[in-house]
């Protein structure tokens, strides 16, 4: 059984449609991201969930428990981390956990939840102090203060270089290994890739496509850009072209002046055997690079359009 | 349920983040106590303990009302004549000239003239003296005009202002609870900023997800505010009292009633401006102007009677008034809480508190939270 469901979701604001027609359910234990563009609707999308913001039309219901009926009951079962962090800029990070503790009947000791998120050494520190990666840490701890069983994070590593964002996600893997179900929002493909079960990506407050990662990657995959430069000029390269195109895996191709880009469904056949060639004509090879497939591609390929900020 | 340890909790938080903010105490106590120094050093001539205004008294012609008014004049308590008998016009203004008074009467020039001339320095003419002693002229010549309309008899009457109905309230006193009134009225004013930024920074938006009670919140940081507002009272109290000579001579109750009133009345007012700010500036930018008009329009530094007449009606709707009054009932005449000019002083400024507190609530209901935090 579902621990979230959310069903047919609108909310606009003037002339904006922020959220429109999105629908998914989540279940016990699953890491289900959002992903998707500055303005999708990431947020209010959570924010709905969440209870604060009333839906134009739709529902959300938390096993059998609703926001009209059991608000209080529902607080004390998730845990938000907001985009913004908000955090008590003058308390200390022990403090902060303290207070928001104090809040709920039953909360996890502070020792607790200083140690899931690293910061037991930091804990006297003043927030106010406090790097980025550490401020959204802490705001992940005030979120599973009250032990919750769905804990919400609206884009935890947003803004954060890549040892603090892997620390995040070592965090989050922790909480799946506690039996925790998290909602995750996220820029990052890289991100959704490792993290989730479940990726929902999210464009002009519409869902794309929902589906696990793998299921994702695979169907973007089945083209990759390989491009190969030759040291030999433009001869050389135009004569390699007319051999690619010959290859079964090649969708199409194209050259400028010694550079090739070729586009293929099995990216390391094809070089296997254009190698073989360049290798039989004398041709040397002075770079060659399969491109990474980033959120970008998955979102052209799925919206047909270039990513917008 | 948990409520107690909810807003145990919550108090000691909202302490702790006033302790370690600085502009805390640099704007509600530093600010103050700079402030009410300087007023103190250069209104109250540096430890003359009364407020006297020392003038010279000419009389052009002696007539039988003529002399009345000298002798009156002689009674007022703050004016203190450098003259025992009138002197010449020219050695008045000779000594106005020189400073060596703060200001020439010159009694009428004529049996039938009925004009009094009050005369000052150039430099000293918008000084506090010279506000405190035409307001005392004005007030003079008011009765005076009254006993010679015949609506009383002779020249009997009490001069009825601040300054110089009270014998032993001296400008120090007046000054110090001033200026307690006005820090613990902007407490509340410039205070509610932190609504501002709370909401501003998602921080109450990220409380409401919580099951935190809010009106507890509320409560506890109403508490804390309270606290500061004791401290106020206390240190500008004691430098006041040991460093200018201040004395005190308080109603515990009455003074209880202003302070708890007052601070309610002015948060609530801060409440209302956060009501309308979506940024600290703009919150800051009204709760300025309200400070400013009502700083010099409440009696806060000089008595109300210094002001002109046209202004009058001005700072009585104004809940500084009141509230810098009650202090002044609490603190220095001890006024006992039957008055009933305390209490309407008390109500017209609650009216204020009530008003601000319901339209500031309406905003509030009106905004929706998503717009919080963005
Ligand atoms: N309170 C509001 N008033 C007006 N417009 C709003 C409001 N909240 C959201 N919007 C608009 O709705 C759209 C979706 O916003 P939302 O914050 O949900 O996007 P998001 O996916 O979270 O973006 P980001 O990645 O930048 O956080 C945007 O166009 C935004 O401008
Ligand atoms: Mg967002």
């Amino acid at each position: 059984m579902p621990v979230l469901e959310v069903n047919h979701l609108h909310k606009t604001f003037g002339a904006v449609t922020a959220v429109e027609d999105i629908s998914f359910s989540v279940e016990a234990g699953e890491i289900f991201t959002i992903i998707g563009p500055n303005g999708a609707g990431k947020t209010t999308t959570l924010e709905m969930i969440e209870g604060l913001q009333m839906p134009d039309r739709g529902s959300v219901a938390f096993g059998s428990l609703d926001w009209k009926r059991n608000a209080d009951q529902i607080k004390m079962t998730i845990g938000v981390q907001p985009q913004s962090g908000a955090l008590f800029d003058l308390l200390t990070v022990e403090e902060n956990l303290d207070l928001f503790a104090s809040f709920y009947p039953k909360a996890t000791p502070t020792a607790t939840v200083l140690e899931m998120i690293n910061m037991t050494d930091q804990r006297n520190k003043h927030v106010k102090k406090l790097s980025g990666g550490q401020r959204q840490r802490l705001a992940i701890g005030l979120a599973m203060i009250n032990d919750p069983t769905v804990i919400f994070l609206d884009e935890p590593t947003t803004g954060l270089d890549p040892q603090a964002r892997r620390n995040i996600w070592d965090i989050i893997l922790k909480l799946k290994g506690l039996g925790k179900t998290t909602i995750l929002t996220t820029h990052y493909m890289e991100e959704a890739e490792k993290l989730s079960d479940r990726v929902c990506i999210v464009d002009q407050g519409k869902i794309v496509s929902l589906d696990t990662p793998a299921a994702l990657i695979d169907r973007l995959t089945k083209e990759r850009e390989v491009r190969l430069s030759l040291m030999d000029g433009e001869k050389a390269a135009e004569v390699t072209e007319q051999m690619a195109l010959l290859h079964p895996a090649v969708v199409r191709a194209n050259r400028e002046g010694p550079t090739l880009k070729i586009w293929t469904t099995q990216p390391e056949e094809t070089l296997y055997d254009l190698f073989g060639f360049t290798k039989d004509r004398g041709f040397r090879v002075e770079q060659i690079s399969i491109r990474e497939m980033s959120l970008e591609d998955v979102f052209i390929a799925f919206t047909g359009k270039e990513w917008r900020d | 349920m948990n409520g107690a340890k909810q807003f145990n909790k919550m108090f000691v938080a909202q302490l702790k983040m006033m302790f370690r903010e600085k502009q805390v105490w640099f704007w509600n106590i530093f600010f103050p106590i700079i402030l009410m120094v300087l007023f103190m050093i250069i209104f109250a001539g540096g430890g003359d303990d009364d407020f006297k205004a020392t003038i010279a008294v000419s009389e052009p012609v002696q007539t039988a009302a003529s002399e009345q008014l000298l002798g009156q004049l002689r009674q007022v308590p703050v004016l203190e004549l450098k003259n025992e008998e009138p002197i010449s016009k020219e050695q008045g203004l000779e000594w106005v000239k020189n400073e060596d008074v703060d200001a020439l009467i010159i009694l009428p020039e004529s049996e039938n003239a009925s004009s009094l001339q009050l005369i000052v320095n150039m430099k000293n003419e918008r000084s506090a003296t010279t506000q405190v002693v035409s307001g005392v002229l004005d007030k003079f010549i008011q009765q005076a005009n009254l006993a010679a309309a015949g609506a009383q008899p002779v020249f009997g009457m009490t001069v009825s202002s601040v300054t110089s109905g009270e014998d032993d309230l001296k400008y120090e006193d007046f000054l110090l609870t001033g200026m307690i009134g006005l820090s613990i009225a902007q407490g509340g004013l410039f205070g509610m900023v932190d609504l501002v930024d709370m909401r501003r920074r998602g921080l109450l938006k990220r409380l409401r997800m919580t099951p935190a009670r809010m009106g507890l919140y509320g409560l506890s940081s109403m508490l804390v505010r309270l606290m500061l507002g004791i401290v106020q009272i206390v240190v500008l109290s004691l430098i006041g009292v040991y460093g200018f000579g201040a004395s005190l001579h308080i109603n515990i109750f009455s003074l209880a009633i202003a302070f708890f009133g007052g601070a309610l009345v002015f948060n609530a007012m801060g409440y209302l401006f956060s009501s309308f700010s979506k940024t600290i500036e703009a919150y800051m930018g009204m709760a300025n102007i309200a400070s400013m008009l009502m700083m010099f329009l409440s009696g806060v530094f000089f008595p109300l009677e210094s002001l002109p007449v046209w202004l009058q009606p001005v700072t009585q709707a104004l809940p500084l008034t009141y509230f810098v009054d009650g202090m002044r009932d609490g603190l220095i005449y001890a006024e006992s809480v039957t008055n009933g000019a305390f209490w309407l002083g008390m109500g017209i400024m609650a009216l204020w508190g009530v008003a601000s507190f319901l339209v500031g609530a309406q905003v509030y209901k009106t905004k929706s939270i998503s717009e919080e935090a963005r």
